[in-house]
């Protein structure tokens, strides 16, 4: 499921050109809506729930429903960043929670 | 580089930190850890033999940083880094960690501090292993001043700093100099003409050759941070070629178009080609480009006996280099046409009090006589209404702090014009500071001016007699007072000059107050929110003309000290990896002080003379690309990862708390001067301001089991670096948004705002907090 934008959260990036989101995606899927200056998904149907924007999104303001060959609505994967690790949160449909923390870079 | 070889030093501190501490044991455990190269405890190490000690062990090379276990980093952390650059070390290779004040002394269960004490020394070997040995910056500077705007205030700060021997270029827009003090027709308090304090101020400048002055000349564009900065000069051209014009006037009577003249407020006018009045630099005539018919009329040319005219001139544009600016661009008067039931511009004989100002000028639209705009009768009945627009949140919020002593200065005035006439006052408050209580007292017993305390709810105009009618509450007798005046003078206060304004906007100088905006009005009032750019008079708020020339005073030695041979700054600048950056542009929306620009290749960069090393752009950007040297995430990262959750035990929660080091960091280290004491259940690491630290941090703290987070900054009006607080508290809001859809409690991360002296409050809350914690239990991600 593409991702949902939280409009509170999202700030446009600040930028004027790509936000952040559009650069991360590999379908160049996520832009900014002209007038309110917040991210949308363009093609719905062609995401592929990679959820590169969710991970790089400064604000938080990016949401992904896992695919249903994963986890049936409205199950869900929230990251969280940290410097040297993503922290993973999987609600499933049952609303159980799993946690699972991943270390991304080696310095 | 090798392996770090650290040197830990366990300070006693006379007994203050041994007596809870044990420290014995501690220096045992230190000097086992990985990376310690040897580990010493001493009674004292401020003193002497302290300092001599680890000096000795630098010199033998056996280590190559320093990590002291002692007092506050706000103590003695200068003492320590001395030695480090006395040894010929860099004193960045140095960590400090706070075993006094935020642990022996306001922890009272020794064992609980002992188990925080060793926390915090491994968090801080944990960071010593990442310190970089950084040298101070050096950068050449300039040593030249801009001062832009001729009036009192940049008149005075030009020749201040000319006379102690700097080099200053002054530009002024307009075709004379003196600014709004040359309009008026008296100057407060001694009532003598402002010419002649503008005349001695301006012979003085033009024979001192270490001024540069051009009029008609404005700022077009700027760049570049203190010590270099490139500014344009955008000169209109005058059409009279001022070498050339002996000021003879025989062109005047010539020419065939008129002009409104400003300098009258539109009250008078002009031919095309001009004297200015007030204080003409040069002194010659020049031509208004918007009402002269151009070459088709030539009539000026032809009359001129010495060629002076050149109607093909074009505007000039240079560049120059200066290193620190003063921004002296002065008022405008407030537009009393908003307030709109004065029937300001309605009523010919209801003017401003600059308006005024020039009425009973000898060289004003009158020749000096106060006679009604509308019929050229004399005045006999004369109104002033005080604060029009001002102390109105609808208009100036503030007030102009002359306006009342303006008033005081126009009855007398009045007086000396119209001797019989009726002078009438409305005002809310009389605001007469100082010594000028006295001119309250005159203007009320020698010149029998009527105060009435109210304001008319409007002005109009009797259509038969022309009279204007003002009706109030007098609030002091309750009674309703009615009267009629044949002019009415509206005490208008200050508005920041509107051209500017939008130089302002581009070169990041925000307005604020009816001024500039400092960068900290209580803390430092000269200061703009660009390093180098300071204001002076009233383009820093609103002043009467002595205080314009003190504070002139202030802002040239503001611009003096910027203006070294060299400029050395603190090495603990942002630097951008550019491999991984995005160029998303958030750090440069971000900075508070527009110290970000692009490269050549394209990548953002921040002007270092520029930058006031908050590190707001290190929190904000997503990448985390930028390091603030000594202050890095990769640092702090390494401390957050050292902290362990359970450190009191698989039960007790923990907290890890970031603190700005301005005003939140020394509030906790105020706790044992009060003799308060809190549980060692906080553990904190200090950081430059609170929009430095990059919510990753947060995230490694709750992924790494810590239960409570606290991220404590200034008020918002309060930070230091304008926006740090803001910013950090926005980032916060974010991730507890996030939090609460990952289920986790959005209560274990707190933003505390702390000022200087709000120690209680601190206290109260990590009390709170670490019931709250309690009461959630432990961090999924614990253990
Ligand atoms: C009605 C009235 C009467 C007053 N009477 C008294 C009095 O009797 N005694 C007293 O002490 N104070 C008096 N004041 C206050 C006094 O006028 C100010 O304190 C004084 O003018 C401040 O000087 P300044 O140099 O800060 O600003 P200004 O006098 O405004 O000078 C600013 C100068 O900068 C120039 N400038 C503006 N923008 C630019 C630009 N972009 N580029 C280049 N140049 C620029 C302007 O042309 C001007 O010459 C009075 C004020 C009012 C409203
Ligand atoms: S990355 Fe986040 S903040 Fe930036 S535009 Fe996309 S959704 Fe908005
Ligand atoms: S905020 Fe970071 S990623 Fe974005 S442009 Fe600045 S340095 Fe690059
Ligand atoms: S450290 Fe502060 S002032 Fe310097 S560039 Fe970064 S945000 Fe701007």
């Amino acid at each position: 499921m593409p991702p949902r934008v939280n409009k509170e959260k999202c700030d446009g990036c600040k930028a004027e050109h790509e936000p952040l989101c559009e650069q991360i995606c590999p379908g160049d899927l996520m832009t900014l809506n002209p007038e309110t200056r917040k991210a949308y998904c363009r093609s719905t149907r062609d995401c592929w729930d990679c959820m590169s924007c969710v991970k790089i999104c400064p604000q938080g303001a990016l949401e992904t429903k896992l695919p249903y060959q994963l986890g049936y609505y409205p199950a869900k994967l929230i990251p969280l960043m940290g410097t040297n690790k993503i922290t993973w949160t999987c609600i499933d449909i049952n609303g159980k929670v799993e946690r699972f923390v991943i270390k991304t870079r080696n310095d | 580089m090798g392996q770090p070889r650290t040197g830990v030093y366990v300070c006693g501190c006379q007994g203050e930190i041994s007596k809870r501490i044990d420290l014995h044991q501690l220096a045992a455990t230190m000097a086992k850890k990985k990376g310690v190269a040897l580990c010493r405890e001493h009674e004292s190490l401020c003193s002497l033999q302290g300092l001599q000690l680890i000096e000795d062990d630098l010199r033998s090379g056996e280590i190559d940083r320093v990590v002291i276990l002692a007092c506050s980093p706000r103590r003695h952390e200068e003492t320590f880094k001395a030695i480090l650059r006395k040894a010929g070390i860099s004193e960045y290779l140095l960590e400090t960690s706070n075993l006094r004040e935020q642990c022996a002394w306001v922890h009272e269960e020794a064992k609980q501090a002992y188990k925080k004490a060793a926390i915090l020394a491994q968090m801080s070997l944990a960071r010593s292993r990442w310190l970089e040995p950084l040298e101070p910056l050096r950068f050449t500077a300039t040593r030249r001043v801009l001062v832009v705007g001729g009036g009192i205030a940049g008149l005075s700060a030009s020749l201040d700093l000319a006379e102690a021997g700097v080099e200053v270029v002054l530009v002024e827009r307009e075709a004379f100099l003196g600014g709004r003090a040359a309009q008026l027709y008296r100057y407060f308090p001694r009532l003598c003409p402002p010419g002649c304090g503008i005349d001695y101020i301006l012979q003085k400048i033009r024979s001192n050759s270490k001024i540069e002055l051009t009029t008609l000349t404005e700022v077009k564009s700027l760049s570049g941070g203190p010590g270099n900065f490139e500014v344009t000069l955008l000169q209109k051209p005058r059409y009279v070629m001022p070498d050339r014009c002996t000021a003879c006037g025989n062109c005047a009577p010539l020419c065939p178009a008129d002009r409104k003249d400003h300098f009258d407020f539109g009250l008078s006018q002009t031919k095309a080609i001009y004297l200015p009045k007030g204080f003409p630099h040069p002194q010659s005539y020049v031509i208004d480009p918007d009402r002269c018919l151009g070459q088709e009329c030539s009539l000026c040319r032809q009359a001129c006996p010495v060629q002076a005219i050149d109607l093909e001139e074009s505007p000039r544009e240079r560049t120059i280099k200066v290193g620190s600016i003063i921004v002296a661009t002065g008022w405008d008067p407030f537009d009393a046409r908003l307030v709109e039931q004065f029937g300001y511009q309605q009523y010919p004989d209801v003017i401003n009090n600059m308006e005024f100002e020039r009425l009973v000028s000898p060289s004003g639209p009158t020749g000096g006589k106060l006679v009604r705009l509308s019929n050229g009768q004399p005045v006999k009945r004369i109104a002033f209404i005080q604060c029009v627009g001002s102390r109105d949140k609808n208009h100036l919020p503030y007030c102009s702090k002359v306006c009342c002593t303006v008033t005081l200065k126009q009855i007398k005035y009045v007086r000396e014009f119209a001797p019989e006439a009726q002078i009438f006052v409305f005002y809310m408050d009389m605001r007469a500071t100082g010594e000028y209580e006295e001119m309250y007292r005159l203007a009320q017993e020698e010149s029998q001016a009527l105060f009435i305390r109210g304001i008319p709810s409007r002005v109009i105009e009797d259509i038969n007699s022309h009279d204007l009618i003002l009706q109030a509450e007098d609030t002091l007798s309750g009674q309703m007072v009615k009267i009629g005046a044949d002019m009415v003078v509206l005490a208008t206060g200050m508005t920041p000059n509107q051209e500017f304004r939008q130089l302002g906007e581009r070169v990041g100088l925000p307005l604020e107050m009816g001024a500039f905006a400092s960068g900290h009005l209580q803390c430092f009032p000269f200061e703009s929110r660009r390093a180098g750019i300071y204001a002076a008079g009233t383009s820093q708020e609103p002043m009467d003309a002595s205080s314009a020339i003190k504070s002139a005073a202030g802002a040239a030695m503001k611009a003096l000290v910027s203006l070294p041979e060299e400029i050395v700054i603190r090495p603990t600048v942002p630097v951008l990896d550019k491999t991984k950056c995005d160029k998303c542009k958030r750090c440069m929306e971000e900075c508070p002080f527009g110290a970000w620009g692009w490269d050549d290749a394209g990548y953002p960069s921040p002007n270092l003379l520029q930058c006031r090393q908050c590190g707001i752009c290190q929190g904000g950007c997503p990448m985390k690309v930028i390091a603030l040297k000594h202050s890095t995430v990769k640092q702090t990262a390494s401390m957050v990862e050292a902290f362990d959750p359970s450190f009191l035990g698989e039960r007790e929660p923990t907290i890890l708390a970031f603190l700005c080091y301005n005003d939140a960091y020394p509030a906790v280290d105020a706790a044992c001067e009060k003799g308060l004491t809190y549980p060692a259940n906080l553990v904190a690491i200090r950081v430059p301001c609170a929009g430095s630290l990059n919510v990753a941090l947060v995230a490694d703290a709750l992924a790494g089991g810590a239960d409570g987070i606290i991220v404590a900054g200034c008020a918002s009006d309060q930070c230091h670096f304008v926006r740090g607080s803001d910013l950090a508290k926005t980032r916060l809001q974010n991730m507890q948004e996030t939090l609460q859809r990952m289920m986790l409690e959005a209560q274990r991360v707190k933003w505390l705002t702390l000022n200087i002296t709000d120690t209680e409050g601190f206290v109260r809350t990590i009390n709170d907090f670490v019931a709250e914690l309690r009461r959630l239990g432990p961090n999924p991600f614990k253990g």
